[in-house]
């Protein structure tokens, strides 16, 4: 009685746009107050020492590291020299400029950890250039977001980081090892149906008469950006860093580019980069501790043990509640972003993940390209709303296009449950 | 739609649309701005001396740690201030104006009744820690030292989201 009425609580709380991470705190400290009436304060010194616990961890400090990898970037030039460089390989011609747009937002991908952050980069770039060659803005607004959504599966990802905090078993470095093919594939099932819907409704009809950049000269200029995802996944690759110094290092080299090579970056822009990085770091880390204070409260009102028996004796089968699972998230996916569904859901799911013996690393990418999907479906999609903004679209105008790009990438997601190895070969390959 | 406003590019984050505050956000966005280049630099520090000098600065762990706390803290101070925490804005941002004053109300004095009960809980976590003269596991120094700020802060995010009530009351 008690669990449901402050599960109620904490939805109803949520919906009415109370903080996620305000939410999960009350709803815990309450939880925790009430199991233990009888004890001193009740039990609540509980609360501060979670918050502790939730932060006190040293692999969250790669968290805002690569946001401020992705802060820097976003403003040192990489992408528009990225994009120039990928045109002089693939040329113009009709579908060529959208496919750039994925490729270029995959390669990101490499280098910084958030979906938004990737959109907002490639967006600021190619939706000005797509529109200049015909493409209707609520077909570039699509593939943007859509394109971005990859971000968190190729590595590094913020995503994977809080996953492998919240799971034992789940390294962090065996995690974005296990991305890689998954979030390769997923960019290859979005430049599918993209170029296809390019040529059929024969968009970007200027395309062909704009002038194709000089392959030899854009190299050399992309090839500071070219060289950030091998420093930095070569890097742990090599053992040369953990996944925090990794970002620490990209942060120096996206400065050094952005500073002295490209000198798009003044040194009064780092107050804002810092400040920037350092709010938005904040907010994700505050959810983080306050989830914590949630996930102890749950444990201590035992609530997850039966919700488990009742899934598992449900008479599903292992698909079944699979399939269930997946449809509850890219349900949820639509108002959450992918951290808080992970703080949120991930202690909830753990015991189930054990009962049927499921690959956490597995799971984990499972569980990152549903939130994936979930960032490019409307109406609720992060992704989106930010390349809806800087296209000047209502996102209400893209669900046309992204339809096709959305359940192309959920077959890639189908393909990763059907064939685990997807996932599961490359780190075991690698030796994580 | 959880939403992380200030992905969206430097055209919607600009500090100059900040709503006047008594207190100026200015505090926060410095100590944010000292603590990021801190811990980036520890970190790159650690990086470098271990590899030209073959030493670990492996103490470095725990104060890094610390600062990624003061952080969440400090710029989640400045944060709840500017109404950015990741939130549900589907139903909180639609509808008749009336209502959404109402339930941005509702959310920032939920945000100001949970850190006001942090502080009031994790003050008594220092005075114990105080009392009982604990040492930090890793440098050894007063573990005080590192659990005051949790209190201290905590009052700050209580008072911001307490301003953010205010205000949102008082705009037409």
């Amino acid at each position: 009685m008690i669990p449901t009425l402050l599960f109620v609580a904490f939805v109803v709380m949520m919906l009415m746009g109370v903080p996620i991470g305000a939410a999960l705190g009350l709803a815990g400290a309450a939880c925790i107050a009430l199991a233990n009436s009888d004890a001193q304060w009740f039990g609540l010194l509980a609360v501060p020492q979670n918050f502790y616990a939730g932060l006190g961890k040293y692999p969250l400090l790669a968290i805002p590291m690569f946001v401020l990898v992705g802060s820097i970037f976003d403003r040192s030039g990489v992408a528009l020299r990225l994009v120039n460089f990928a045109v002089a390989i693939v040329g113009r011609g009709p579908g060529m400029l959208p496919l750039v747009a994925i490729v270029v937002a995959m390669f990101l991908g490499g280098i910084s950890g958030s979906g938004p952050a990737n959109a907002a980069a490639v967006g600021a770039v190619m939706i000005a250039a797509m529109s200049r060659a015909g493409y209707p803005a609520a077909f570039s607004a699509s593939v943007v977001g859509a394109a971005a959504a990859t971000d968190i599966l190729i590595p590094p990802s913020v995503a994977f980081i809080v996953y492998s905090v919240l799971v034992p078993g789940a390294s962090v470095p065996a995690l974005f090892a296990a991305g890689m093919i998954p979030g390769i594939l997923a960019g290859i099932a979005l430049i599918v149906p993209t170029v296809w819907m390019a040529r059929k409704h024969k968009m970007g009809a200027h395309e062909a008469s704009l002038p194709r950049p000089e392959l030899w000269k854009s190299f050399v200029e992309a090839t500071w950006g070219l060289a950030a995802p091998v420093l930095i996944l070569g890097g742990m690759r090599a053992g040369w860093f953990t996944p925090t110094e990794a970002a620490v290092v990209a942060v120096f080299y996206g400065l050094f580019v952005g500073m002295v090579i490209y000198r798009t970056i003044q040194v009064r822009d780092l107050f804002v980069i810092l400040r920037e990085s350092g709010e938005l770091s904040a907010v994700i880390l505050l959810v983080v501790s306050l989830a914590g204070i949630f996930a102890f409260s749950l444990s201590t009102l035992g609530v997850i043990d039966p919700v488990t028996k009742a899934i598992v004796n449900s008479g599903l089968g292992e698909y079944g509640v699979l399939a269930l699972l997946i449809l509850m998230l890219i349900t949820v996916g639509m108002f959450l972003d992918g951290v808080s569904i992970f703080l949120i859901f991930v202690p909830l799911l753990w015991p189930i993940v054990q009962y049927y013996k499921w690959d956490p690393v597995w799971f984990g990418v499972i569980l990152t390209l549903k939130v994936a999907l979930g960032q490019f479906t409307p109406p609720l999609a992060v992704n989106l709303m930010v390349s809806c903004r800087i296209a000047g679209v209502r996102m209400e105008e893209t669900v046309r296009w992204v339809g096709w790009m959305l359940f192309s990438m959920f077959l890639v997601m189908m393909a990763v449950i059907a064939w685990p190895e997807l996932a599961l070969w490359l780190p075991r390959y690698l030796g994580y | 739609m959880s939403n992380i406003h200030e992905q969206a590019g430097p055209e919607t984050a600009a500090a100059d649309h900040d709503e006047k505050t008594v207190v100026p956000l200015k505090i926060e966005d410095w100590l944010t701005v000292i603590v990021m280049g801190l811990l980036s630099l520890i970190t790159f520090a650690n990086v470098l001396v271990r590899y030209f000098t073959d030493q670990s600065f492996a103490w470095t762990e725990e104060f890094s740690v610390f600062l990624m706390i003061v952080l969440a803290l400090v710029a989640g101070s400045a944060s709840v201030a500017r109404n950015r925490q990741i939130r549900i804005e589907y139903f909180a941002d639609s509808g008749s104006d009336k209502r959404q004053r109402a339930l941005a109300r509702f959310g920032s004095i939920m945000v100001f009744l949970l850190f006001a009960l942090i502080a009031v809980l994790s003050a008594r976590v220092v005075w114990d820690d105080y009392r009982f003269g604990e040492t930090s596991p890793g440098i050894g120094v007063p573990q005080w030292w590192y659990t005051i700020w949790l209190p201290v802060m905590s009052v700050a995010i209580a008072g911001r989201a307490l301003g953010l009530f205010i205000r949102r009351g008082r705009r037409s």
